[in-house]
């Protein structure tokens, strides 16, 4: 049997008229946070509080429990001491590979592969990883995070992006591989290219806050303040001499719904265990390196042919040229490493921006290859001279304000 | 019914002014700069917990003076609901240092606390999200009465 147009219409609206029911619907409670949750005048308040317990719960997990109330314990109470009478051939140059200093008496200092790397990659990142992943999970199934992205989609806009680069920019706080992979939600080259280098620069991982928590808890306020200015500063640059579009974006926002335990679990074990699968390794090999660097006399070399830099440009002691080789592999290893110069308050906030801000580690440039050696190459040009530039400014400030 | 709302109104107004106090006072002890005891109470000066802190006190307080006019009506109960929830997580993360707190036995203990320094950590004084936190909870009566 052939319908015509009419015929087609007349039978959508009787099989309508038998199977639509229609009444009036009635807002829930869910409903109505939901709605409240993306207005401005609400949703920037709930956004703060939000963050605020995110970073509360996070201090609190990774810093006052792990680390601090047993994790340090550990590793400098019994690992330490138990690697230092144990190893064979103290003084030799695998001994100071495997367990570092001799004398030092905490994980920071020791900077030994068995030492140090495996009290960064435990004692610190691990319980930072995991508590960090916890309540992004918890967030994403609740259903908040795109009730962010439509809050956030206007301020987005004004550097190239849309609401849901927070999905990739919050997912590189936890770690920025998996946060690359994240910028293939974006529709165009110009946001992939903008956000892909944004995350590179901008934003530290998880591991590195965990470290930094530890390592400056004062001042890492600062440091972030002048990530996040950086991030909208380039970020508003880069869209406007990049050519390309930035299209707007049409989200279905979910209910808000309880998460299942059994989401939660995989989504965690998932996450946490590609992150050590990528993580553990570097970390090793980046002590690894560094200690070859140091015995053979190269880094010496290094921090004398680069001195005048450092310390004329940026303003920081030319022995930060240990950790930012070293974060090339791990940054988080590299802010343990500063953690052992001696330098000002102003100094060690300028010299973890740079490390921040410095070339991406090893598994962040594999990922970013992985999308594309054109965008990379671009990448790493921007980040020449957004270090040269912004780590300048940062000195500059400290000048002006009298504390560099 | 309309008479438990009209209860539940003056109720909230009477939260959300004390909260908007607290909110208040937890700036003014940061911008201080050193926190403010008084009996059970400490407000606390340090940026994070008594100045952002401060200020999701202080919208908790917003939100429940904007919802206790017509508290019958949904949108209006999830402001009074938003306020409560803003409360419980500042006080839930307060609980929630102290905890962490309370278990690992410090740098001179043993690895973990003793029984009396893990039920001192939890003693006075505390921060006013404690103090407004059951305050909060009479909320959900209004949200299960809804239902």
């Amino acid at each position: 049997m052939k319908l015509n147009v009419d015929e087609r219409w007349d039978l959508i609206d009787k099989i309508s008229k038998e199977v639509v029911s229609y009444g009036k619907y009635e807002h829930t409670l869910k409903d109505a946070l939901g709605e409240l949750s993306v207005k401005p005048l609400a949703g920037i308040p709930i956004a703060i509080t939000v963050l605020y317990g995110f970073w509360s719960v996070f201090s609190s997990f990774a810093g006052t429990l792990w680390t601090d109330g047993f994790m340090v314990k550990i590793f400098d109470e019994h690992f330490l001491p138990w690697m230092q009478a144990h190893f064979p051939g103290e003084g030799g140059w695998l001994y100071y590979i495997v367990v570092g200093d001799p004398a030092a008496d905490n994980c920071f200092e020791a900077f030994g592969v068995l030492t140090s790397g495996l009290f960064v990659a435990i004692g610190v990142v691990l319980g930072a990883i995991l508590i960090f992943y916890l309540m992004l999970t918890l967030l994403e199934d609740v259903g908040y995070m795109p009730r962010l992205a439509v809050l956030i989609d206007t301020i987005l806009h004004k550097i190239g992006l849309h609401g849901y680069a927070i999905v990739p920019t919050i997912l590189s706080l936890g770690c920025n591989v998996p946060a690359i992979t994240a910028t293939r939600i974006l529709e165009t080259r110009k946001q992939r290219f903008i956000m892909m280098t944004l995350l590179a620069i901008f934003i530290p991982c998880g591991a590195q806050l965990g470290i930094m928590e530890e390592v400056i808890p004062d001042t890492m306020g600062v440091v972030v303040l002048y990530l996040i200015i950086g991030y909208f500063i380039f970020g508003f640059v880069l869209n406007k001499i990049i050519p390309g579009k930035s299209p707007e974006i049409l989200i279905d926002v979910p209910p808000y719904q309880m998460p299942t335990k059994r989401n939660v679990g995989r989504k965690m074990w998932m996450r946490t265990s590609g992150f050590l699968k990528v993580a553990v390794p570097f970390v090793l090999l980046g002590c690894m390196i560094v200690n070859v660097l140091y015995l053979t006399g190269v880094m010496d070399q290094l921090a004398n042919a680069l001195g005048p830099l450092l310390m004329g440009w940026f303003g920081v002691p030319k022995e930060t040229v240990g950790p930012l080789i070293a974060a090339f592999l791990r940054k988080d290893l590299a802010v343990a490493q500063l953690s052992a110069i001696e330098m000002t308050d102003y100094q060690m906030i300028t010299s973890v921006v740079l490390v921040s801000i410095y070339f991406p580690c090893v598994a962040t440039f594999a990922m970013m290859l992985k999308e594309g050696w054109k965008e990379l190459l671009g990448s790493l040009v921007v980040l020449a001279v957004v270090v040269f530039l912004y780590g300048g400014l940062v000195h500059l400030i400290g000048i002006l304000a009298g504390v560099a | 019914m309309a008479k438990s709302y009209g209860i539940g109104s003056i109720y909230f107004g009477i939260l959300g002014v004390v909260t908007l106090a607290f909110g208040i006072a937890d700036l003014i002890v940061t911008i201080g700069g050193d926190s403010f005891t008084w009996s059970i109470l400490e407000i606390p000066g340090d940026m994070f917990r008594g100045g952002w802190g401060g200020l999701i006190i202080l919208f908790a307080g917003l939100f429940y003076l904007s919802g206790i006019k017509n508290l019958s009506e949904i949108h209006q109960l999830s402001k009074v609901v938003l306020g409560s929830i803003l409360i419980w997580i500042i006080a839930g993360t307060d609980i929630f240092t102290m905890i962490t707190e309370s278990i690992p036995g410090g740098e001179e203990g043993g690895w973990f606390n003793t029984l009396e320094d893990f039920f001192g950590t939890y003693a006075p004084p505390y921060a006013p999200a404690i103090f407004l936190l059951p305050f909060s909870l009479v909320v959900i009566y209004y949200v299960y009465k809804r239902k």
